[in-house]
């Protein structure tokens, strides 16, 4: 490096760490914009689809608010989306910040962000017109999967060199979590899409290459983004070590190893051959050794002040409670209740919404007023987003599980009529509904903050950054 | 962990391995033939016709699989054949020469895998035509796969036999479009009434199990 450029590396890190100033924001700051938009319309999708479920003629008279698609417009918003655009702006944040050094290759973070959400928008227009792929978390239409994987790349390559170039060799949890994130997801998404897309493979293959996709999603991508943000936040903001951090190591590889072989207990009682399902049991038990390490490392956020450790503690909280559901549903004499009912769904929010949103919302309430340099415009609207959040999440699980468990029971008993099950779920439906309008009335919330935030707030750190 | 290079390496195995899982299922179900039977003269499952091919492409882009599931447990596990959806459980030979196979993951309505071999009676091309056009209990309705048509002339001989609150207007008449005959087609594609070996695992001792 000349010694030139080393003076324009020293001089920028300079500016950064005394104001908070980043070199490449605008691609950050555009990313969790329209992640936060994204959010915002799967909250409305999610609304939809919900209503539907107990009330069916709901907007079914046109086939792009049909339900099946709805649902499908709701997950991809949310997973690609939302997850996908806060979830890489925070990771890459993270990734400078523990580099000491500005975002580098910041016009292809651009140029990525731009792509992966013209990508999105593109998508879900192919979903409500009939291009759904009706594999789940991988519904958006092959012909624009291959434009999200180039823009992926785009994005990721930022990620990396600020791996590399990173100052002290030393790399810290939070890095570990956020590197496999971003170097795990371009191979599921390239394997699934090949062996589901463009080559299908034959027969009930598809359905177990598509459950370890979905599962890979979340373990290997959308958990390790979330975490990167709590090994983060967590530490800085007790300003304390991590208890047990050198069991960190084999909580991490631990997920790596065993999580991507969960995926399999969809599939207990299936045609797949037996094997797949009982290696899934076994994994999500042995699985619960991550969990107990991650809670042990990031317990001190629970004693902790601040809004960015309360949301990143309740996701916390989600995440291990979602770990042990999912070991409990595994074993067959659970699953046999469990499987195929809204007691799935209740465990998968309680992942998404719960664990993994909850935590992305930590990292960000942490990271935007680092990133444009002035605290968040409104308190009160930081407070009432937490309120709300937390009051849909445990609305929306007890009333899905519920409603899962009471159509579990029901369609185990042959003696109960197969038309008689919806009504007895029906009001834990609605109540889930009620959940679901508490949690988009709480992303609005967290919308306008962070507009406000971005439009409106005093221009002294502007200021401050320039000179 | 101080090796970008290690750290790199571990992060290929962790993912190669459950990879090979993927691998391994394959070596074990790609070779999966269809069954010739002798007595019948011919082999199973059957291709699906052309029409219902098209009807499978519907019940893909409607999502009808975040509600129905197409995968019947064994009996004894779960009431699936309790319930009258199939005969035996679900195996994989059946879906060896599905183009999209659709085993789902909700059963907010009921299984599919055996819709049109359902004892004692599975339900007709007017039935399930009638029911995508009104919905009905939790199933809602698809009325964009229907045409609301002037009758000119004489009726249509598609046109459903609609009563009560489905009737159309006087001098109107609701006709099926393509997508509602492709997916009725395929619908009643569905069938699993044919034995494998493989389908009775466990030999069902006198008096239980097998109806």
């Amino acid at each position: 490096m000349s010694s030139a450029s080393s003076q324009v590396c020293a001089e920028a890190a300079a500016v950064h760490a005394e104001c908070g100033q980043e070199p490449g924001r605008c691609p950050l700051l555009f990313m969790l914009g329209s992640g936060i938009l994204w959010l915002v319309l799967a909250g409305v999708l999610s609304l939809i689809a919900s209503i539907q479920l107990h009330s069916p003629d709901f907007l079914a008279e046109h086939a792009f608010s049909s339900h099946g698609r709805v649902q499908a417009l709701a997950e991809t918003a949310f997973v690609y989306g939302w997850i996908g655009n806060a979830g890489l702006a925070l990771a890459l944040w993270i990734l400078c910040r523990l580099a000491g050094e500005p975002l580098r290759a910041s016009n292809w973070v651009g140029t990525g962000a731009f792509f992966w959400n013209m990508g999105i928008a593109i998508g879900l227009l192919g979903i409500a017109t009939g291009g759904a792929t009706a594999v789940p978390m991988l519904e958006l239409p092959p012909y624009v999967q291959p434009l999200l994987f180039a823009a992926y790349a785009a994005i990721a390559l930022a990620g990396v060199a600020a791996w590399t170039g990173r100052r002290r060799e030393v790399m810290f949890a939070a890095h570990w979590y956020a590197i496999a994130a971003f170097f795990l997801f371009p191979w599921l998404f390239s394997v699934a899409q090949v062996m589901l897309l463009w080559f299908p493979v034959r027969g009930v293959l598809q359905a177990v290459v598509g459950g370890w996709y979905a599962q890979g999603l979340w373990t290997l991508w959308i958990a390790p983004l979330a975490l990167a943000g709590a090994y983060y936040v967590v530490p800085r903001v007790t300003g304390r070590v991590l208890p047990a951090y050198d069991s960190a190591p084999l909580g991490f590889w631990c997920l790596l190893i065993v999580g991507g072989w969960t995926g399999g207990r969809h599939l207990i009682g299936g045609p797949a051959p037996a094997w797949i399902p009982t290696v899934a049991i076994g994994a999500a038990v042995v699985l619960l050794f991550h969990y107990i390490v991650v809670v042990l490392n990031l317990r001190t956020g629970f004693s902790g002040a601040g809004i960015s450790l309360r949301f990143i503690s309740f996701g916390l909280a989600a995440y291990a409670l979602g770990g042990l559901l999912d070991a409990v549903t595994a074993v067959r004499g659970v699953a046999v209740v469990t499987q195929f009912t809204h007691f799935d769904e209740a465990q998968g929010q309680l992942a998404l919404q719960g664990a993994a949103t909850m935590m992305l919302f930590g990292a960000l309430y942490f990271a935007l007023p680092r990133i444009v340099g002035r605290p968040w415009a409104s308190h009160g609207l930081v407070r009432g987003h937490f309120a709300l959040s937390v009051l849909g999440i445990l609305l929306l699980a007890a009333c899905l599980g519920t409603a899962g468990l009471v159509q579990g029971w029901a369609l185990n008993d042959p003696k109960t009529a197969f038309s008689d099950i919806a009504g007895l779920t029906r009001d834990w439906l609605h109540g889930a509904t009620a959940a679901r309008a508490l949690l988009l009335f709480a992303d609005m919330l967290i919308a306008v903050n962070f507009f406000t935030t971005l439009v409106f707030a005093p221009e002294t750190g502007e200021k401050e950054g320039a000179s | 962990m101080k090796s970008g290079s290690l750290f790199f390496l571990g992060l290929a195995a962790a993912f190669g391995l459950s990879w090979s899982g993927i691998v391994w299922s394959n070596a074990q179900l790609a070779r999966l033939a269809p069954y010739y039977d002798d007595g019948e003269g011919t082999s199973f499952p059957a291709r699906l016709p052309g029409s219902a091919a098209a009807g499978q492409l519907v019940f893909r882009d409607l999502g009808c699989a975040s509600c129905h599931t197409q995968q019947v447990r064994r009996p004894g596990f779960g009431s699936d054949t309790d319930r009258g959806w199939g005969d035996r459980q679900s195996v994989a030979r059946d879906y060896i020469y599905q183009p999209y196979v659709q085993l789902g993951w909700s059963r907010t309505g009921p299984d599919l895998t055996n819709l049109a071999g359902r004892k004692p009676s599975a339900p007709d091309a007017a039935t399930l035509m009638r029911l995508l056009y009104g919905g009905q209990g939790a199933m809602p309705a698809y009325p964009f796969l229907f045409e609301n048509r002037k009758i000119a002339g004489q009726v249509s001989d598609a046109a459903l036999a609609l009563t009560g609150r489905l009737e159309p207007a006087p001098g109107r008449q609701i006709v099926p479009t393509d997508r509602a005959r492709e997916l009725v087609e395929y619908l009643l594609s569905l069938n699993t009434t044919y034995d494998y070996p493989e389908a009775h695992p466990v030999p069902a001792s006198a008096g239980e199990g097998k109806k």
